[in-house]
């Protein structure tokens, strides 16, 4: 009861004394300002990369392992890679086969097409040859229209399926179903358009600057020389547990593919999301170390700033502090009361920050990429100035506090 | 030492209080022993140097003696820590200082109630008797003012109002009249006797002697020691009516 009592008049006393001296308390505040927009901005853009990463990435699932020439992610030298043969279409019809009833195998191919409607063109789409398993592989649907089904594959039916980026920039609000557009230089029609996946990671792959074409047709249509396609296969594990298992059975049955020796190392990689989390994290690691960086710095200059004016606050009211203690404040109530003035001053520039920080946000929310603030962010940004306050009010209270009453009396 | 907290409010037995100076020290007070009883109204009186502002400190328990014993109402505070000593200044000592020493950011009421949020009182009852003390010293239409508003008189009223709250076992004045004008501080002195009456045990610590004659005894101080100490009017009863007082809570007991 009289603990709570000292907290509720120390902070009106912290208040008043912060009024009388607005000028000084707010350019104070200057270093936790920067200091707390620092700490925002970088805990928002870490969960907005996460976000952005989730969403790019979701097309791709984590239950299913890619076999392909070169991983996704080449850390080791690149030349290792280079000399690996391309894994063609008749590999892969044999790894589908040995996988049988075991798993959802799905081969595609890729190339970069530049493609057109009457006068709109975009250059560089990417031109995806799958099959109708495509969509039970990914999470990604069609938004309009339909997918590809087995009789488009069988056919080799000159259709496809566009993302959603290839929509905007070639028909805008035209309804493209049924319209036919070039890709390269054949003619589909388009049966359906994608939902939107959330573009492009940092440079990585936009799923949403996309055409979907039967794979048998792409093999007509773009395929080249024979036996010169570089497939990637899509292996879905039945549950997200078997995962590991699937991972092992894989590289045997790709092995027996290719008829390696025991003693030849695999000639073929298998890439995962796993392998992008490691890299993402990687990247987020670099992210977070500059802003952790760039925060400690600007918070330590701001506690300094506050520790100072705290010593000449507490110097210039060594006539105060003798009077609080003639009428009876213990070095305890003096020491809570500039505690909570210090607290108070961070915890006001910390609210400052706050409110630049959600500003920022929300101009590069508007500019860079998909940003929000959330609560826990806001609630560690609140805890942090006070922190720093408490921290930074230390030494000055104890001062305060140590005073000896009958000289404080005399001070002038 | 109960026997003697019977009749005395406060009881010092050969108190010695020594400074450091660089290699020497100094013995500022060197063996005092004093007693006042309730009610009492006493004048200390010395030149500069002859130890009475560390006879108030003590008194006041801003400090305490090197040796000797300090007994304020059955209370041994020579060798109390900071913390019992700050709530014995709070519950018990009502400070009147020269300078006023007022709090210059806050408003009157405020500096009135600042004794009592140290002795934890709650808001409401804290109003009420911040209010009431105002009104005994006739402030109570300056409520929402700053110090730096009132002329000196008036700062020195809201002082006392300051020392009254509480409801102190004594008022411990140092030289409460030295940065006023000589009618001013003669009302000030006519608000002290009053309080008196009232049944206001008061220290008065000056240097001028017709100040001084405003109390029934007169404690003279020269190099640390009592030079001389005298009663000059039997002290007065006890509890006369002045119903302004008593609203106040002064003198009771």
């Amino acid at each position: 009861m009289k603990l709570s009592l000292d907290l509720v008049e120390s902070l009106q006393i912290a208040i008043r004394a912060l009024r009388a001296n607005k000028a000084r308390g707010v350019l104070t505040t200057l270093g936790i300002i920067i200091g707390i927009v620092a700490v925002v901005l970088t805990m928002t853009a870490a969960n907005g990369l996460q976000n952005r990463f989730r969403e790019s990435f979701s097309a791709v699932g984590t239950d299913v392992i890619y076999v392909s020439r070169m991983p996704w992610v080449v850390m080791d030298d690149f030349f290792l890679f280079r000399n690996r043969p391309n894994l063609d279409l008749r590999e892969a019809r044999a790894l589908e086969e040995k996988l049988r009833g075991r798993a959802l195998v799905n081969p595609t191919v890729d190339t970069r097409q530049d493609v057109k409607y009457r006068s709109e063109d975009m250059e560089g789409v990417t031109v995806v040859g799958t099959t109708e398993k495509q969509n039970r592989i990914s999470s990604a649907q069609p938004q309009a229209g339909r997918f590809l089904l087995p009789f488009d594959v069988t056919y080799k039916k000159n259709v496809c399926v566009i993302g959603s980026d290839v929509k905007d920039g070639l028909f805008g609000s035209v309804d493209p179903i049924n319209k036919t557009m070039k890709i390269g230089r054949s003619d589909f029609r388009i049966i359906g358009v994608m939902e939107k996946q959330g573009g492009s990671f940092m440079g990585g792959p936009n799923f949403d600057r996309q055409v979907f074409v039967p794979i048998s047709t792409y093999v007509k249509a773009f395929g080249g020389q024979r036996g010169h396609e570089d497939v990637n296969v899509a292996v879905k594990a039945p549950s997200q547990e078997s995962m590991k298992d699937l991972e092992y059975e894989v590289i045997g049955e790709m092995r027996k593919v290719r008829k390696l020796r025991p003693s030849e190392t695999d000639n073929f990689s298998i890439n995962k999301l796993d392998t992008l989390v490691g890299t993402f994290n990687n990247v987020m690691g670099v992210v977070l170390l500059v802003g952790l960086i760039v925060t400690g710095i600007s918070l330590f200059v701001g506690a300094v700033g506050v520790m100072n004016i705290m010593f000449v606050s507490v110097t210039e009211r060594t006539r105060e502090i003798g009077v609080r203690k003639a009428i009876g404040a213990t070095q305890k109530s003096i020491l809570l009361q500039f505690l909570f003035e210090s607290s108070a001053i961070c915890l006001v520039g910390g609210l400052i920050g706050i409110v630049l920080a959600a500003l920022l946000t929300a101009v590069i929310n508007a500019t860079l990429m998909p940003a929000s603030i959330s609560i826990p962010i806001l609630i560690v940004a609140v805890v942090v100035s006070v922190l720093v306050g408490v921290l930074s009010g230390v030494a000055p209270a104890y001062r305060g506090a140590r005073l000896d009453p009958i000289e404080s009396l005399r001070y002038e | 030492m109960k026997d003697a907290s019977a009749t005395n409010t406060l009881s010092l037995q050969n108190v010695v209080k020594t400074y450091a100076m660089g290699s020497a020290t100094v013995r500022a007070l060197d063996g005092v022993s004093l007693e006042i009883a309730r009610n009492e109204y006493v004048a200390v009186m010395g030149p500069s140097g002859s130890g009475k502002s560390t006879l108030m400190n003590i008194i006041g328990c801003l400090d305490v003696p090197t040796s000797g014993t300090y007994c304020l109402e059955g209370q041994m505070v020579a060798q109390m820590p900071e913390e019992r000593l700050a709530e014995i200044r709070n519950r018990r000592i009502g400070f009147v200082f020269q300078t006023f020493n007022l709090l210059p950011r806050a408003n009157i009421l405020h500096n009135v109630e600042l004794p009592l949020v140290y002795g934890g009182v709650p808001r409401t009852e804290r109003r009420a008797r911040a209010e009431t003390a105002l009104r005994t010293v006739g402030l109570s239409d300056r409520m929402t003012h700053r110090p730096n508003e009132l002329s000196g008189g008036q700062r020195q009223r809201v002082a006392i109002a300051r020392a009254l709250v509480t409801r102190p076992s004594i008022v411990l004045a140092d030289e409460p009249t030295g940065n006023l004008d000589s009618k001013t501080g003669e009302d000030i002195m006519s608000m002290l006797d009053d309080l008196h009456a009232g049944g206001q045990t008061i220290i008065l610590v000056t240097h001028e002697e017709h100040i001084a004659e405003h109390a029934h005894r007169l404690v003279r101080l020269r190099d640390g020691l009592i030079e001389s100490d005298e009663v000059r009017r039997a002290p007065a009863p006890r509890r006369v009516a002045v119903p302004v007082l008593e609203a106040a809570g002064v003198g009771a007991a």
